[in-house]
């Protein structure tokens, strides 16, 4: 009888509930048709940098094949991170899901955190992926040429940087999540924010739009810049994860604050 | 906290009322008028009404999916929602749908897992509850391959997999065939019996009857009537379980 279920309010009992939901969310990421072909358009974007290398602007060839990856998995990513993470709350929504998991004793905050966690999750396996096929392109290349561009450990840090940027992404479509009715609101709103935080260090430059300030400056997260730099410092990484666990941290409480307070 | 053996209703509805905003302006639509019912522990209760009539309103505010706008609703004692409530709670909503990947054992696991089974009582919970809607035939199979009925059941097993001491039942009888429906019914008189209360909503008047210890007959957010079976209907409450074309079906499917 569930009287002799007991609630337990403990920390422990959160992350053991919020990773149920993640490892549900997680799954159903991993059958998601759209995911994957998102995925398999990103590659074929990274791979046919090999044939578009004639057009190269004048840059060196290798840094051609990294900034024309980079720039395919920036794109496709941030489309996968928005698109993924609508159609995953949206399809529990249409099974009639929070009927099934709200009801039992799971915090709505745990659930949005699962559900996130298990986006992440997802995200670093679709950014692993595609990581991948640059880092085979680009090694490919550089053996027919003979030079070095790019260590394992900068790719490595790109991914990362990568993978911090579409989770923020991730973050601010699960806040449209909370309130909207339909996974094309969410997904599109989604990556609206999504491209107001890439303009956002704009706003420094200008002056202008100051609102605009208190929003993530996805720019941070660009790899171009650290390209020249070859990699990321370890001073830089750390303030710019701090930077990006603050936002994660408020985009994910806002939107678990909101969704709090949504009826079924 | 209270213990629950101290509470004598299993649950409290104490002048429920909810209203909804609709479109732009904001207007009010009254969902349900100011509504109080008591159900106790053992009990069985039919809520009957046509489409738009409050009653799956009423299930969702218990099941914590919504707020009252006024009154009270109460599970064993505890504000309906709170965490407590929903522990005591098992929902099934009308039409329910399951990812289609998963099969129906992992996806049982996976609630038995949030309602807090201790995971080591897990697989023995779940292959018991399989076998008592009647899906342990199909459990390993995925999600996607299971007919209306079937998902039916599974959406019954995962209201009852952790053994709630309030059943709220949305519908239950939906899609099932006459079988699935006097499995409901001995499912539903089972659980009654270990001492939890059952709350459903039904247009199958005939078949609440059978079933219900108590009948609340609800029309446009309005009780219009409550109590017995025989109250309600007199002596022929109870008379037949089946109708005569349920009694047809029954001998010619078997024999």
């Amino acid at each position: 009888m569930a009287e002799c279920i007991l609630v337990c309010k403990s920390a422990g009992a959160s992350v053991r509930r919020m990773r149920l939901v993640a490892g549900q969310a997680l799954g159903e990421a991993l059958h998601l048709k759209l995911g994957w072909l998102l995925v398999a358009v990103g590659a074929a974007l990274v791979l046919m940098a090999r044939w578009l290398r004639d057009f190269n602007f004048g840059a060196m060839e290798l840094k051609f094949l990294a900034d024309f990856g980079l720039g395919a998995i920036g794109l496709l990513g941030t489309l996968l991170a928005a698109l993924v993470t609508a159609q995953l709350f949206f399809n529990d929504l249409e099974r009639g899901m929070p009927a099934c998991v709200l009801t039992r004793p799971i915090r709505r905050w745990e659930y949005m955190g699962g559900k996130l966690a298990g986006v992440m999750a997802a995200l670093a396996l679709y950014v692993g992926a595609l990581m991948f096929v640059l880092a085979v392109v680009i090694a490919v290349r550089e053996r027919e040429l003979g030079a070095t561009y790019l260590s394992l450990r900068v790719i490595l840090q790109m991914g990362a940087l990568a993978w911090l940027k579409f989770t923020l992404v991730a973050a601010m479509t699960l806040l449209v999540c909370s309130y909207a009715g339909s996974a094309l609101f969410a997904s599109s709103a989604g990556l609206l924010l999504a491209i107001a935080g890439h303009l956002r260090s704009f706003t420094e430059a200008s002056g202008q739009f100051a609102l605009l300030r208190a929003w993530p400056n996805l720019a941070k997260f660009d790899a171009e810049p650290w390209l020249a730099g070859a990699g990321v410092g370890g001073g830089a990484l750390l303030a710019l994860i701090g930077y990006w666990a603050l936002f994660l941290g408020l985009l994910a409480g806002l939107a678990a604050y909101v969704f709090e307070h949504r009826e079924f | 906290m209270r213990e629950l053996s101290e509470v004598s209703w299993a649950i409290e509805l104490e002048n429920f009322g909810k209203c909804h905003r609709v479109g732009w302006t904001g207007r009010r639509a009254v969902a349900v008028h100011p509504l109080s019912l008591k159900v106790a522990r053992g009990e069985v209760w039919g809520l009957l009404g046509p489409n738009g009539s409050g009653k799956s309103t009423t299930l969702k505010a218990l099941a914590g999916l919504i707020r009252p706008t006024s009154g009270h609703c109460r599970i064993m004692g505890h504000p309906a929602g709170s965490a407590v409530a929903r522990a005591l709670v098992g929902y099934l909503a009308e039409s329910p749908q399951f990812p289609p990947h998963q099969t129906g054992r992992d996806y049982l696991h996976y609630c038995a897992g949030l309602s807090g089974v201790p995971s080591r009582e897990r697989a023995q919970r779940v292959a018991e509850i399989l076998t008592r809607t009647g899906l342990a035939a199909a459990a390993d199979g995925a999600l996607a391959t299971y007919s209306k009925g079937m998902r039916q059941r599974l959406g019954l097993a995962q209201a009852m997999v952790h053994e709630p001491a309030v059943l709220l039942l949305d519908e239950p009888a939906s899609g099932l065939d006459p079988e699935g429906r006097l499995d409901l019914a001995r499912l539903i008189r089972e659980l009654a019996g270990r001492g939890s209360a059952v709350v459903f909503s039904s247009h199958l008047v005939t078949q609440a009857a059978a079933i219900c210890d108590r009948i609340a007959v609800l029309s446009c957010g309005r009780l219009l009537a409550a109590g017995t079976p025989a109250e309600l209907l007199g002596e022929n409450a109870r008379s037949a379980e089946l109708s005569p074309l349920e009694k047809f079906y029954w001998e010619r499917v078997h024999g």
